[in-house]
């Protein structure tokens, strides 16, 4: 032990440590939400709108009350009459949406609550939903976002528009540059799809809400707990103080389960009705595929793009519309957020995007990995890949041709965000060299004279982390959110264990190990030795307005609380140690001796333990004098990020602190009788800065991967045109499984971000990759057919119908190419 | 999810009595496939249940009726609304009625949205059941009219 104190000398940030949680969960110990079991516990089934959209005329619940065994039905009108809606985010209308957890007077999309029966057992509550009687008067779906911005079908009566937000992003000089290009390429509209995660272990509550002193418990898997109560706090009409969350192992969340305050508020009221007995939902999957959250779906329209001679994209000019489904809740954040990556990893400075937010009878959104940018890196890789292929210049070379140089980091973006770091031709390089890029180059040759139809894609994208919440009041400036802050606590306790806390809630992510070896580094001992509390708990004190685990962030704000707090603790232990040791506090050495962790004089080698310094401090305090009365050896500290509030007019400003950036290639081929696209070779390059923990990068590189291979191929979410949503299962959504992750080739480059302490980079959400590389891919493999690739979904079926819309010009519709000056751009 | 059918048939009948047929419930419910019983509020209004079967979607549903339209002997339409197990569906029937040299000609055309966990989980499946009950019910029509 004592050799491995500090990893031979290297430290433990940075080691290939096996997870600590691993023992756990691999043995199926792990504890969840549904694993809790509450005295008097009762269970709660939602009544859904088969609509989605429609008036309730009215609901009869009778015949579900007169079940034994049924406790009580609640249903939104009497939540409205005992509630205040939820804060809404957005300025002007947005505010005048009335948002309740279940519906009040109508219901806005398929599986929207309209009640909720509690009962004894789940099958009761379940048999008692289905006698609940609601009457509705079905109204006109809007289910697109173009068509909703016409108001032709309100959804939201009192706000008068189903406008959400709308704003626009212009710097430089766009008419100018498209004056002088020599190239302008018009791209008529793009589509990025509506699709979600799906994690392991669906959405799971229990609500109390104790009668004796008004406080409710939560015990749950949401995701952000911090921000919940905000909006719980406010709804429910008490003080946030009064609320207790906490959450347990977590069974993925991909940022989907940061939006179940609503059924958080309805098992609390129930658990009120109901006399204060916990009320326990469990999501069943179908819910969860029609009534948690999705993915931003976002249009692109009459995109204009503007190049030099040389294939240098001089400036770029769009109408952006990103659809959030029935109610905007955590949005419209993702009307900015998108914005941390305006010019993703190109130079381009000149551009105008007029951005809107619609509502449609669909379901919520919410973050999903990648939440916002992804849409838009997408966005900005399919430009580059058209203006490639119109213009003639091979996809690697176009991508040197604008790449962000990595002499130009830290490099300032248009709209004023700092990228740490980076090196983006270092990563097409080591890409390139992994996939073996000129010998596919001429197989893809080869294959063409065969008339197969093969494709080699890059995609190029970010992965902010760490985000300034002052970009909310770019939406909104009223809104009272800046910077970013996380709290962690480290101590030793009374019998001098080193137990660290942190305010996130991890879902697979590692927290656990990764704090420890953090810690360990500082405290220059192993990091088993250090036994880290993760799960939220609102009564642990550790958590900030912003805890939680979401947006790529805990290896650099969770770590630095962790590692502000192992500081703030090293500092106390030493002067303890001073006094006690007869010694200076710089003639001491931490390590590990016989007798367990220690500190050192190196000048008498006398020294303490760690559980003598707890003892004094706990247990044996008259031997301490005054001066160190303020030592408690148990030390919470708060990191903020270094932010300033961007300049809400201008939309100028820092809006995240790292930049992650990933570098896929793929070859895909098309059967020519099937249409299945199937990926042949596949490369992830990932460029995270310092690495805490390589396998925990590796791994969430290969989710990631995997998570953007089931999106660009497998997982829409498909709507008719009443709003009934047809993938509501896992047959027909086919979410990706094992089976269909072909065989990823790893890679890995290094530029330290000078942002955070330790040079590291949230990496978690992965930039959605596979997206934008295999619809690059794909249009490799089809422009020869005519097809330019519009869509980030593609399956057999579209490709078929694009190849047969081919013979009526679908690229000839879709894409016109203006030569304005000579040139020889190839 | 939007179902439509349409089709036409003749039978040996003149228009009136056909009508009367087609406007009577108690005579043309029982016609309908998985029938199970017939409650009549008024002249226009009534209400039937069937039994319901698809997928692991299994139950009986009350389906409420309303004769809409009523040109006797030229047109005759239906306007109904049911609900099961988390899903609702609405539903448009008419018939229209024209003489011809041996008997009338029945045109007749529908038109079923089915809303909620109906569409949703059994969507692929509904529409070739359903016309497959629409042709069921038809070829009664035709043999109770013969």
């Amino acid at each position: 032990m004592v050799e491995e104190r500090n990893n031979g000398g290297k430290g433990w940030v940075g080691a290939s440590l096996p997870r600590k949680e691993e023992d756990r969960l691999l043995r199926g110990r792990g504890k969840f939400a549904e694993d809790i079991k509450l005295r008097e516990m009762l269970y709660l089934r939602f009544v859904r709108s088969p609509y989605a959209h429609a008036r309730i005329l009215s609901i009869d619940a009778s015949a579900a009350e007169a079940l034994p065994g049924v406790a009580c039905v609640i249903t939104g009108k009497e939540i409205a009459a005992e509630t205040q809606p939820f804060i809404e985010i957005g300025p002007d209308h947005a505010q005048k949406i009335r948002d309740f957890p279940m519906a009040v007077d109508k219901a806005i999309y398929q599986g929207e609550p309209v009640a909720a029966v509690v009962a004894e057992s789940p099958g009761i509550a379940e048999d008692a939903a289905e006698m609940v009687n609601v009457e509705y008067e079905a109204l006109e779906p809007v289910v697109e976002a173009e068509e909703a911005l016409t108001d032709r079908s309100v959804l939201h009566e009192a706000a008068g528009t189903n406008r959400v937000w709308n704003g626009v992003w212009e710097y430089g000089d766009v008419e100018q540059a498209f004056k002088d290009a020599a190239y302008v390429v018009n791209i008529d509209r793009l589509h990025f799809h509506r699709f979600s995660s799906t994690p392991l272990e669906n959405n799971v509550i229990i609500g109390e809400w104790n009668p004796k002193d008004d406080r409710i418990y939560y015990g749950c898997n949401n995701s952000f707990p911090s921000f919940a109560i905000q909006f719980l706090a406010a709804h429910l009409k008490v003080h946030i103080d009064k609320i207790r969350v906490q959450t347990f192992d977590i069974g993925g969340s991909f940022g989907i389960k940061i939006t179940s305050y609503p059924q958080m508020a309805v098992c609390a009221l129930a658990s009120k009705k109901a006399g204060g007995r916990p009320v326990k939902w469990v999501e069943t999957r179908s819910e969860h595929m029609v009534a948690s959250a999705h993915g931003n779906e976002r249009t692109f329209r009459n995109t204009r793009v503007a190049l030099d001679k040389n294939g240098v994209i001089t400036a770029i000019d769009s109408k952006h519309i990103d659809d959030c489904g029935a109610y905007p809740r955590y949005e419209p954040l993702g009307c900015v957020i998108w914005s941390q990556v305006f010019c993703g990893v190109y130079r381009f400075k000149n551009a105008r995007i007029d951005f809107w937010q619609a509502v449609t009878n669909k379901c919520p959104v919410g973050p999903n990995r990648g939440y916002s940018r992804m849409q838009h890196l997408w966005f900005l890789e399919r430009v580059i890949d058209i203006c490639a292929h119109e213009i003639g210049i091979a996809a690697d070379e176009i991508r040197l041709r604008n790449y962000i140089r990595p002499e130009e980091f830290p490099y300032t973006t248009p709209n004023g965000c700092v990228y740490d770091s980076g090196n983006y031709p270092k990563m097409l390089e080591v890409a390139k060299g992994l996939i073996g890029w000129d010998e596919w180059r001429k197989k893809q040759i080869d294959a063409q004279h065969e008339g197969r139809m093969i494709g080699i894609g890059i995609g190029t994208t970010l992965d902010s982390g760490t985000n300034n919440f002052g970009q909310s009041q770019i939406i909104n400036p009223y809104a009272p959110f800046s910077g970013n802050s996380q709290g962690a606590n480290c101590k030793l306790d009374i019998y001098g264990e080193v137990v660290v806390a942190v305010g996130s809630c991890p879902q697979g992510q590692g927290h656990e190990t990764t704090a420890a070896q953090v810690v360990a580094d500082v405290l220059n001992i192993h990091p088993d030795l250090i036994t880290v509390r993760t799960g939220f708990d609102t009564e642990r004190n550790v958590h900030t307005g912003m805890s939680g685990t979401y947006a790529s962030q805990f290896a650099v704000s969770g770590l630095s609380a962790v590692h502000g707090a192992a500081q703030k603790l090293k500092t106390e232990m030493k002067r303890l140690a001073a006094f006690l040791l007869e010694t200076n506090e710089d003639e001491l050495a931490f390590g590990v001796g016989e007798q367990g962790p220690e500190i050192k004089a190196n000048a008498t080698g006398k020294s303490i333990n760690y559980w003598g310094l707890a003892n004094i401090v706990n247990v044996n305090s008259a031997v301490l004098p005054e001066s160190l009365y303020d030592v408690t050896l148990n030390c919470r500290y708060v990191w903020r990020a270094p932010f300033k509030v961007p300049d809400t007019k201008a939309k100028y400003g820092s809006l995240t602190l790292t930049y992650a950036s990933q570098l896929h290639i793929a070859v895909v081929e098309v059967d020519r009788e099937t249409f299945v696209p199937k990926i042949i070779d596949y490369v992830a390059v990932d460029d995270c800065g310092t690495v805490i923990n390589p396998p925990i990068v590796e791994g969430q590189v290969y989710g990631a991967t995997a998570h953007g291979i089931g999106a660009a191929l497998m997982e829409t979410c498909v709507y008719d045109e009443v709003g009934n949503m047809l993938t509501s299962t896992f047959s027909d959504y086919t979410p990706i499984t094992s089976m269909n992750i072909p065989k990823i080739k790893y890679g890995h480059t290094s530029t330290p971000s000078p942002h955070s302490y330790s040079g590291a980079k949230g990496m978690g959400e992965g930039g959605a990759a596979p997206i934008h590389t295999i619809s690059s891919a794909l249009q490799d493999a089809l422009f020869a057919h005519g097809i330019v690739i519009n869509d980030s979904f593609n399956n057999a079926d579209s490709i078929f119908r694009a190849l047969k819309a081919h013979d009526g010009g679908q690229r000839a519709e879709l894409v016109k190419l203006e030569r304005k000056q000579a040139s020889s751009a190839k | 999810m939007a179902i439509k059918f349409a089709g036409e048939f003749e039978v040996k009948k003149k228009p009136e009595e056909v009508y009367d047929f087609l406007t009577d419930p108690k005579r043309f419910a029982s016609l309908l496939p998985d029938f199970q019983g017939l409650t009549i509020q008024d002249a226009t209004h009534f209400t039937i249940k069937v039994n319901v079967g698809i997928s692991y979607i299994k139950g009986s549903a009350d389906v409420k009726m309303e004769l809409a339209e009523a040109d006797r002997p030229r047109r005759a339409q239906y306007k109904g609304q049911g609900s099961l197990a988390g899903g609702n569906v609405t539903m448009v029937a008419g018939f229209d009625l024209s003489p011809t040299e041996y008997g009338t000609r029945v045109k007749w055309q529908g038109d079923a949205q089915i809303f909620g966990r109906l569409a949703s989980v059994a969507g692929g499946l509904l529409e070739p059941l359903g016309k497959k009950q629409v042709q069921k019910l038809i070829d009664g029509l035709q043999a109770a009219l013969s």
